[in-house]
């Protein structure tokens, strides 16, 4: 009897996907890293026999990027992607063509397993989930141990479940459309890196030092960062310019992670964003004010209901259609178009904690240290990823420029306030 | 391990602090030898221009320059007007398809090997057209503009401050540049000197000395900013 090959499975691009493929540029698109370092040296055999069982858990994740006449779509790689070596630096340029061989990487250096995700596959919940999953059947190969399938790792033997590969978006979509009404922000500037080359600067903190700081002035984690960043760009612009009267505002992109808000399980992109601002014309703002904007905006937007009326306003569009019957190449040039006069111009950087990083306690052991990097955006030269794991926080700035003036700015408002900040960069033999 | 200048508490796998550039040294202190976070020195290979790409580019121009030269022989039996579009397929060529082929091409040798393609294309109408002009006209001309403007491309490629003196200067060249353009035509077509050059002349001594002048004066410079800008 013949053995009948399975077709492999394809999804469509789920509605915030859809934008990255028609964004990319020559030298620039939309990915970020997550990585976890172990306490010992990885061996790259068991890591790609590790990585073969769990490509097949997560047909959405572990896909490439194919176009159709009218839409991009991901189709399930046949086998998993060769294992590579890392770099002087995270996110190197993945290209059109990469993508459409495979749209994610895996990534070796010494103990530290890291895999770099095109932001069309997954968002940072989907990504961690993923790295979990990866880790675990490594660290069971390598060590005969069993781990748990709880705190996000998957069971690999389970086939892929409906409610991970659906789109949420179309789900939770509310019935009044949000307006996209929104100012520009302050857009940074600096000598760019010609050769490509990304510099990755990563402060940590003890998690105790970043919290007790942050309950004093009764704000979480994220909002607490966030005002250190904002009050880092006030400052930032101050010493560009010191005519206040000129300043632009200063705006962060705050991703929001849609399945606290929503029941979804889905493994696909499902976040959506709030964009805090300060006019800094209008005075100047001490830490707490700051704080308070945060906290009161977030308070105001991260709702459901609101939510669900932004989600509506890109699933209309979605459903438009005008936009739906236009061929791939037209609706490319269209969205391109759409992505560099909008897209970026509404905030100086992102901003995204992808929170407290939990593991099964037998796990927790084999590994030291997590990393969440997102990639430079388009036009703007910053981003910023925030992760926590056991005792200390990470805080990684990624740029394309020369020049840490926001790194300084951002460790100056943490040393005002005590906090006991140490600092690593990728940037060695560069200076 | 701390910053003495920033104060900020460095990783042990630092050799400079990354937020001021301050070298980490102290001689009673040993840097440990440790694992740089990424390694030094690795890069992704820089992907080579398209081969197939540039081919098909190159194809594209060869088809008009083929039926050109088909047509001329089976029209005239012999190269005619031939030449010229060959010529000016290859200027095309030269100025939009050929940087292709380079991963990173620098515009301070194009810009003089564009101007040199155009000098190579007037020699040849000169030739064919058995004129007289192209030794004592268009080349110096042709060489003329092609110096200013590869002086200010060269100069605003590696000088990254006093563009406004770099314009003004430019500015004011090819103003003097327009004296050398009259001179050549009278003594190429022998009209008689009218002085028409010294009126683009001092329109653009006028300009580049305004250039120059924003480029020293900054309180001039602010109210230009504000009159054309805001």
């Amino acid at each position: 009897m013949k053995n009948k090959k399975r077709p492999l499975r394809w999804v469509r691009l789920d509605n915030a996907a859809k934008i990255y493929p028609a964004a990319i540029k020559r030298n620039w698109s939309n990915v970020f890293r997550q990585s976890m370092t172990l306490c010992e040296e990885v061996d790259a055999e068991i890591l790609k026999s590790a990585l073969d069982i769990t490509v097949k858990r997560f047909p959405t994740i572990a896909a490439r990027l194919r176009r159709g006449v009218f839409w991009y779509y991901l189709e399930q790689v046949e086998k998993a992607p060769r294992i590579r070596d890392e770099k002087s630096y995270p996110i190197c340029f993945m290209s059109k063509d990469e993508m459409r061989k495979c749209a994610f990487r895996v990534i070796v250096y010494k103990e530290r397993i890291a895999v770099e995700f095109f932001h069309s596959l997954t968002d940072g919940t989907g990504a961690m989930i993923f790295l979990k999953t990866l880790v675990a059947e490594y660290l069971e190969q390598k060590y005969n141990i069993e781990i748990p399938c709880e705190n996000g790792i998957l069971d690999r033997r389970e086939k892929p479940k409906p409610e991970e590969i659906e789109d949420s978006f179309l789900k939770y979509a509310g019935k009044v459309a949000a307006s996209r009404k929104d100012t520009n922000a302050w857009a940074m500037s600096g000598s760019i890196q010609t050769d490509g080359f990304l510099n990755l600067t990563c402060f940590t903190m003890p998690v105790k030092d970043a919290l007790d700081l942050a309950h004093k002035y009764n704000v979480t984690l994220t909002v607490f960062i966030s005002a250190v960043m904002m009050k880092a760009l006030i400052n930032l612009q101050n010493e560009k310019n010191p005519d206040i009267t000129k300043h632009k505002r200063v705006k962060i992109l705050i991703p929001v992670n849609l399945r606290s808000l929503f029941e979804s399980k889905t493994l696909r992109n499902f976040a959506m964003f709030t964009v805090p601002e300060i006019d800094p014309r209008m005075g100047e703002f001490d830490f707490s004010e700051i704080c308070k904007i945060i906290h009161h905006k977030m308070g105001l937007e991260v709702t459901p209901k609101n939510m669900a009326s932004v989600i509506a306003t890109n699933v209309n569009d979605e459903k438009n259609l005008l936009l739906r019957i236009v061929p791939l190449p037209i609706k490319n040039i269209v969205m391109k178009a759409v992505f560099n006069s909008v897209g970026e111009k509404k905030s100086c950087l992102s901003l995204s904690n992808l929170g407290a990083v939990k593991l099964p306690e037998i796990m927790m052991e084999y590994v030291k240290r997590i990393d969440f990097i997102l990639g430079v955006q388009a036009a703007a030269p910053y981003n910023c990823g925030v992760i926590s794991f056991k005792d200390t926080l990470y805080v990684n700035f990624i740029r394309n420029i020369k020049e840490p003036d926001l790194e300084r700015h951002f460790f100056a408002v943490l040393r005002e306030m005590g906090a006991r900040v140490t600092v690593e960069s990728n940037r060695n033999e560069r200076c | 391990m701390y910053c003495i200048n920033c104060g900020v508490r460095l990783c042990d796998t630092e050799k400079k602090c990354p937020l001021c550039n301050t070298v980490v040294y102290h001689p009673d202190i040993k840097q440990k030898d440790v694992t740089p976070l990424y390694p030094v020195n690795k890069y992704p290979k820089q992907k080579p221009p398209s081969r197939t790409f540039n081919g098909a580019v190159l194809f594209l121009f060869l088809i008009p320059v083929i039926i050109s030269f088909i047509s001329d022989m089976k029209v005239n039996g012999r190269v005619t007007w031939f030449g010229f579009v060959a010529g000016a397929m290859g200027l095309f060529y030269v100025a939009f398809a050929l940087p292709l082929w380079f991963q990173k091409p620098n515009p301070v040798i194009f810009v003089p090997v564009n101007f040199g393609a155009i000098a190579i294309y007037l020699a040849y109408i000169n030739f064919a057209i058995n004129g007289d002009w192209f030794i004592s006209f268009a080349l110096p001309v042709t060489a003329g503009i092609g110096l200013i403007i590869t002086t200010l491309v060269t100069l605003t490629r590696y000088i990254k401050k006093g563009w406004l003196y770099i314009f003004g200067g430019c500015v004011i060249g090819f103003g003097a540049f327009m004296l050398l353009v009259e001179w050549l035509l009278v003594l190429t077509f022998g009209i008689s000197f009218y002085g028409w050059s010294f009126y683009p002349l001092v329109a653009f001594v006028l300009l580049g000395g305004m250039l120059i002048y924003l480029g020293i004066n900054k309180s001039a410079r602010e109210i230009m900013e504000r009159k054309l800008f805001f």
